[in-house]
């Protein structure tokens, strides 16, 4: 059972870390924690239904079509809600207007497809694979394929581009790359886009994995995943990753081993705890502020 | 200018609400008048909108036979929204200014219980068709209901599962923050423990969850017979989703809360006869009184009856006729005959009431899901 458990904590895991990736990057960059981005999630596993269901798209062609449409919807969210605070006001306003964001696209969900769960269809025949006593779904295996794939993906894209140099850049001091000539509203934008599809792959394969969606699905998982970047050590890209694997398996573990009842509060039991002991998480960096 | 035209609305606004109010309190003495309860908008108004259908179809029809008592009877409609503050408004407008004889509702427990103490308080008649959870009729002797309580139907039910199945272990899982869920637990339990059957695994799960792969894994490493579910149709949905995921061969039995179109559109192949649960009314095979009450419901509303507009219709038809017998239509009297109701056949089954006004109603159906539909497995009778 502790290998099923495992996978399962994995699986649950790696979509955690697909949504922390981006709470850490927009933090990496902007200081921001944008609590709009679990309402993304949501988003892209509702396109992606939409795709399947009313376009019978394939399953591919439909993760890529909702990554696409939230990396313009991110790309958007961050144009509207939160450039124009930049700078003018304190980095408290553009948190509530991340809140009033996440709240007003929940709220549009429920207004286009009401409150209630929607199914997601069976679209990849689920083979079971026997090893031994452990049995693995060969959707947990897509699912934790592509997961890896997109965040090898990912860490390629920061080290190896010129996007991604100046991504590092901008983590690093946002004013000295303004004046080096890096155009630092789009790489912005362009963090916002690259979280966005994450988050929306990571809603699809939910979708899949769980067969259902509903309109405030990115609540609890938004959380869930800022408490693994948090855990990861928020702005840390390895970290985000790391952290959500942790979360994921921790918290099967509890459920498999303690109790159920205290699934939710595991996570966030855990979040305080490295808050107290390790403040700046797993991968964090401690900053010294220099006067 | 604008000034004057807003004080002069506001006193032609004023002006309307005294005359309406003066044209409803010359009150009659030739009607009989009921105050519905229930929600037509809001949360639960999938139980208020069937349940007022079947109320309206109840009050036509005895006045097509001549009114109770030789007098008419009136319903009036008023939306709770399924609001404690809106039922305590609702309740006081029924009882002060229309003089209700008797109060009809609420389907939920919680409402019911805030209009009791209101109806108790000035000793008018409160009849709720539907709360099944405890404390009501505790509230006082005014207080009725109609509907199949869980204390009852879930032994008649573990007993099936015993002795028509042969389930005899059971893995128990409850929804922790469902009220619903936590207090039915305990009586499955209870029921579990008396007729000498096994709980091999207990779990609990969170509403609005969607990962249950790791009770599921848990699950199938207890070698249970059965899966004993008591929260709501989602969850049970999902869950079994995840069941047939991790391709274990278990049925789920539950109450009446999985009783919503969800737990097939959600389950879909994963609930296809897996999924058994009780309820105190079913379409399918009637009995002559419930064929009856079909065919008229349906030729009016262009559509099946629930539980709750046949348990609607019931306590209508079942004040009517306490009201005949005790020859009167005030709560003081007819109250008494009330509580003697034996072996009514409703047209949502037989109801008795207990010495301390519970209903005891019969039989239990147990329905499941056949080609998406429910469909009615087995009646069992109540002892």
């Amino acid at each position: 059972m502790f290998w099923e458990q495992l996978l399962n904590g994995l699986t649950l895991g790696s979509t955690y870390a697909l949504i922390a990736l981006g709470y850490t990057m927009v933090y990496g960059i902007i200081q921001l924690i944008n609590f709009a981005h679990g309402e993304i999630y949501m988003f892209g596993a509702f396109v992606g239904l939409v795709l399947v269901t009313v376009f019978g798209l394939n399953i591919i062609v439909a993760l890529v079509g909702a990554m696409i449409f939230c990396m313009f919807l991110g790309m958007l969210i961050e144009r509207i809600a939160y450039r124009p605070l930049r700078g003018k006001s304190s980095r408290l306003s553009a948190l509530i207007s991340a809140i009033g964001v996440s709240i007003f696209l929940s709220t549009l969900m429920v207004l286009i497809r009401g409150p209630n769960t929607t199914r997601y269809p069976e679209i990849i025949k689920i083979t079971t694979y026997n090893i031994g006593s452990i049995s693995i779904s060969s959707l947990q295996i897509i699912i934790l394929a592509l997961a890896t794939l997109l965040m090898v993906g990912l860490q390629v894209m920061i080290k190896k581009t010129r996007v991604g140099m100046a991504m590092r850049a901008c983590s690093q001091d946002l004013e000295a790359s303004y004046l080096m000539g890096i155009n630092v509203n789009r790489v912005i934008s362009f963090t916002f886009a690259v979280g966005s599809a994450l988050a929306a792959a990571g809603g699809v394969m939910v979708g899949v994995y769980y067969n259902a969606v509903w309109p405030y699905m990115g609540l609890m998982a938004g959380l869930k995943a800022f408490a693994a970047a948090v855990l990861g050590g928020i702005g840390s890209i390895p970290g985000a990753m790391v952290g959500g694997l942790t979360l994921g398996v921790l918290e099967i573990f509890g459920v498999a081993y303690l109790s159920s009842s205290y699934k939710d509060a595991i996570a966030f039991a855990i979040l305080i705890l490295v808050l107290i002991i390790r403040p700046q998480g797993i991968f964090g960096q401690k900053k010294i502020k220099k006067v | 200018m604008k000034k004057r035209l807003a004080v002069l609305l506001c006193v032609v606004m004023m002006l309307t609400l005294v005359v309406g109010c003066g044209g409803n309190s010359s009150n009659n003495e030739d009607v009989i008048k009921l105050g519905y309860l229930g929600a037509k908008t809001g949360s639960v108004a999938n139980y208020g909108i069937p349940a007022e259908k079947g109320m309206k179809l109840a009050i036509e029809e005895l006045n097509e036979n001549g009114g109770v008592l030789g007098k008419e009877l009136v319903g009036i409609y008023e939306d709770n929204k399924g609001e404690n503050s809106d039922v305590a408004i609702i309740v006081d407008k029924y009882i002060s200014r229309d003089k209700v004889a008797a109060l009809v509702g609420d389907p939920c427990t919680g409402l019911t219980k805030v209009a009791a103490d209101l109806a108790q308080k000035n000793e008018i008649v409160i009849f709720s068709p539907g709360a099944t959870g405890d404390g009501v009729v505790e509230i006082g002797d005014y207080v009725f209901r109609n509907t199949l309580l869980d204390i009852f139907a879930v032994p008649a039910v573990v007993e099936w599962m015993i002795e028509e199945k042969g389930w005899g272990n059971m893995a128990v899982i409850t929804t922790l923050d469902i009220g619903y869920s936590t207090d039915l637990t305990p009586v499955f339990k209870k029921a579990i423990d008396e007729k000498g059957a096994k709980i091999v695994f207990e779990d609990t799960i969170n509403s609005g969850e969607t990962d249950f792969t790791a009770q599921v894994t848990k699950l199938k490493n207890a070698k249970a017979d059965v899966l004993v579910f008591t929260g709501y149709y989602t969850e049970a949905a999902l869950f079994m989703n995840e069941v047939k995921k991790q391709n274990l061969d278990i049925v789920l039995v539950g109450g009446d809360g999985l009783y919503g179109q969800d737990l097939a559109k959600l389950g879909q192949n994963a609930v296809e006869e897996r999924v058994i649960f009780y309820c105190g009314f079913s379409s399918d095979q009637p009995s002559p009184e419930t064929a009856e009450f079909l065919e008229k419901y349906r030729a009016k509303f262009n559509e099946d009856p629930d539980m709750f507009s046949a348990q609607y219709y019931d306590a209508v038809m079942i004040l009517a006729k306490a009201m005949e017998d005790a020859g009167s239509a005030d709560p003081k009297v007819f109250r008494n005959e009330l509580a003697k109701l034996k072996d009514y056949p409703g047209v949502s089954g037989n109801t008795t009431f207990r010495e301390d006004r519970e209903p005891i109603k019969s039989p239990v159906c147990l329905i499941t899901i056949k080609d998406g539909e429910f469909t009615l497995l087995e009646q069992i009778d109540v002892k």
